[in-house]
């Protein structure tokens, strides 16, 4: 398989005594839906901006498709990865919704009669071109965030990476923004997928968990979730079918029990 | 707060519409320049007709123009009391004396606390209050008697009721002018208009565009932010902030309980707007391709030769007449 990104080494604090991530090592193939999983305050939004430049690693190196990062490749390696981050409402740059979608198209100089065509077919691929005229006050958080979905799509990108771009959402908004990533990963697009939630985790081919700066597992979904001494040190919240798997691994269970067992994770919801 | 009238763009059909925004902006300056240079008032009468013609081909509502002009009220009383009072060139026209005394000025003392006292409950505010002016002015002007303190005038001149008609002629045509800019424009294009008119800046060094960017994430933003406002200010009243009442010292608290987090909430917003943009490949200061572009008609050529007759001819009127 080929490799699309690869971290050797990465050291980053935003001030000298402090650490938020520690000898990251990571690659990552072509292709691949990998999820890095962290609680809050692991760093895994810092690597996301490392990744694309907004930030300068103190130590380490990060290569893009074989290119390495650095002050003159920053902006080549913008061109192959796009960001979907948090909050709907801070990267809505456009009046209107056609207007956000042109905004990383005319950055990348494309031709008018271009642009025109991408806006349409990639608003149209999230379902968003009935609104290219609306302006975002006009928009649900979920809606805005598809627009910030096309205008990264519209950039024609290798790599998308979806910075916590659900949590702000509502349980439908995030059903969806999970469909688009499933479409788009089957279309051959490599998606990296950032958060704290372990359904989002459990679709992706590989989780990475991420704690207090350090890489605690890197493993394949399966194995990962499977895997509980791992996930109960990395201060995350277990998903409930999860503590129910291994509760049924670990012991033989007649039907009373394990009935006063659901009651009893359902109590502690 | 979201029904902001002045400088509002409301959509409509008409000539107006169609016209580039470039075209509008350019025209607005020459028509302005020819309406301080028109001096007589018969020129200007016919300036203003002028006006009232493009604004019915426009088929723009008068109601609109008027809620433009509304703010402007106090300015033009304010400048028509600023001449009469103190201009004192030309043909005396009216004179009326005043009369100081003790007894005069505790009447006019008298009718200020009276106007304090009911102005709650009166519903015609601004009649009421010109009553009370007028009240004041009868009573210095017939009450000499007793103690005589001393002796002044209220005097009109020619030239201060002139100037004061001008001035106010003036600002009624700017301003109507720049609310049919503002209400038949989008802001988007206006901006995309102002950025190309003021592309000659470039040669000392003005980034244009930059400038614009800033304008146009401006207006995104601003519904944002007063949203924003709105859910601080529910915030702070439940915790008791009331921002309907109180005096003085306790408005300036409420404002700075407003103003604190939304400057906090601001600064964030930015700094993740800036990441998101540079994130989508925006350099500052290179060149970037344009989604919407501006097309110049033969009726945007019309329209400027219009403006430009209009400034010669106040010009000519102006030096020949």
């Amino acid at each position: 398989m080929e490799t699309i990104i690869e971290i050797k080494d990465l050291t980053f604090g935003y001030s000298s005594d402090q650490e938020v991530l520690k000898n990251i090592n990571l690659s990552i193939n072509k292709g691949e839906w990998i999820t890095i999983l962290g609680h809050n305050g692991s760093g895994k939004s810092t690597l996301s901006k490392l990744l694309i430049g907004l930030l300068k690693a103190r130590n380490g190196t990060i290569r893009v498709d074989g290119l390495l990062l650095d002050e003159n490749t920053v902006y080549d390696i913008r061109k192959k990865i796009g960001i979907v981050f948090q909050n709907p409402d801070n990267q809505f740059v456009g009046v209107t919704v056609r207007d956000d979608i042109a905004f990383g198209l005319e950055n990348l100089q494309i031709e008018r009669e271009e642009m025109i065509e991408r806006i349409d077919s990639f608003s149209k691929k999230v379902d968003m071109f009935e609104y290219l005229n609306k302006e975002p006050q006009q928009l649900s958080g979920g809606q805005k965030q598809r627009v910030a979905i096309a205008g990264i799509l519209a950039m024609e990108t290798d790599v998308i990476i979806f910075d916590e771009a659900t949590s702000m959402l509502d349980p439908k908004g995030r059903r969806k923004i999970m469909e688009y990533m499933r479409k788009l990963n089957e279309e051959g697009t490599t998606i990296i997928t950032i958060t704290h939630d372990m359904k989002e985790a459990v679709e992706s081919d590989r989780i990475v968990v991420l704690k207090d700066g350090k890489i605690l597992k890197t493993d394949t979904s399966t194995n990962v979730l499977n895997d509980k001494a791992t996930l109960e040190q990395s201060n995350l919240e277990l998903l409930l079918p999860l503590e129910l798997l291994y509760y049924l691994n670990e012991n033989h269970v007649d039907r009373k029990e394990l009935k006063d067992y659901l009651w009893q994770l359902s109590l502690s919801e | 707060m979201k029904n902001i009238v002045i400088g509002r763009y409301v959509p409509g059909k008409g000539f107006l519409y169609t016209l580039d925004p470039r075209t509008k902006i350019i025209a607005l300056l020459l028509l302005m320049a020819g309406t301080f240079i028109i001096d007589e008032l018969i020129h200007m009468v016919v300036a203003i007709a002028m006006i009232g013609i493009i604004l019915l081909i426009g088929k723009i509502s008068i109601r609109r123009v008027y809620l433009g002009l509304r703010p402007l009220l106090f300015l033009l009383i304010f400048t028509f009391a600023f001449q009469i009072l103190f201009n004192t060139q030309g043909e005396l026209l009216y004179e009326m004396p005043l009369y100081y005394s003790p007894l005069t000025i505790g009447l006019v003392a008298l009718v200020v606390v009276t106007w304090m006292l009911t102005k709650k409950y009166i519903r015609f505010k601004l009649i009421y209050f010109l009553i009370m002016v007028a009240l004041s002015l009868f009573i210095f002007s017939t009450l000499n008697e007793p103690f005589v303190f001393g002796q002044g005038a209220f005097t009109v001149y020619e030239d201060a009721l002139q100037m004061a008609l001008f001035i106010m002629l003036r600002l009624i045509i700017i301003v109507t002018l720049s609310t049919i800019l503002t209400i038949t424009t989008k802001p988007t294009d206006l901006n995309l208009g102002l950025e190309s008119v003021l592309k000659p800046l470039k040669i000392v060094r003005v980034n244009t565009e930059e400038i614009a960017m800033i304008i146009s994430i401006a207006l995104r933003y601003i519904p944002t932010l007063l949203d924003e406002a709105n859910k601080i200010m529910l915030a702070q009243a439940s915790r008791g902030v009331d921002f309907q009442e109180g005096k003085l010292k306790e408005k300036v608290m409420q404002i700075v309980s407003l103003l604190v987090p939304m400057f906090i909430i601001s600064f964030k917003r930015s700094d993740e707007l800036a990441n998101a943009m540079e994130a989508r490949s925006f350099v500052p200061g290179q060149p970037r391709t344009r989604l919407h572009q501006l097309v110049w008609k033969t009726l945007d050529t019309l329209v400027i030769i219009f403006a430009i007759g209009f400034l010669f001819g106040s010009i000519y009127i102006r030096v020949m007449v």
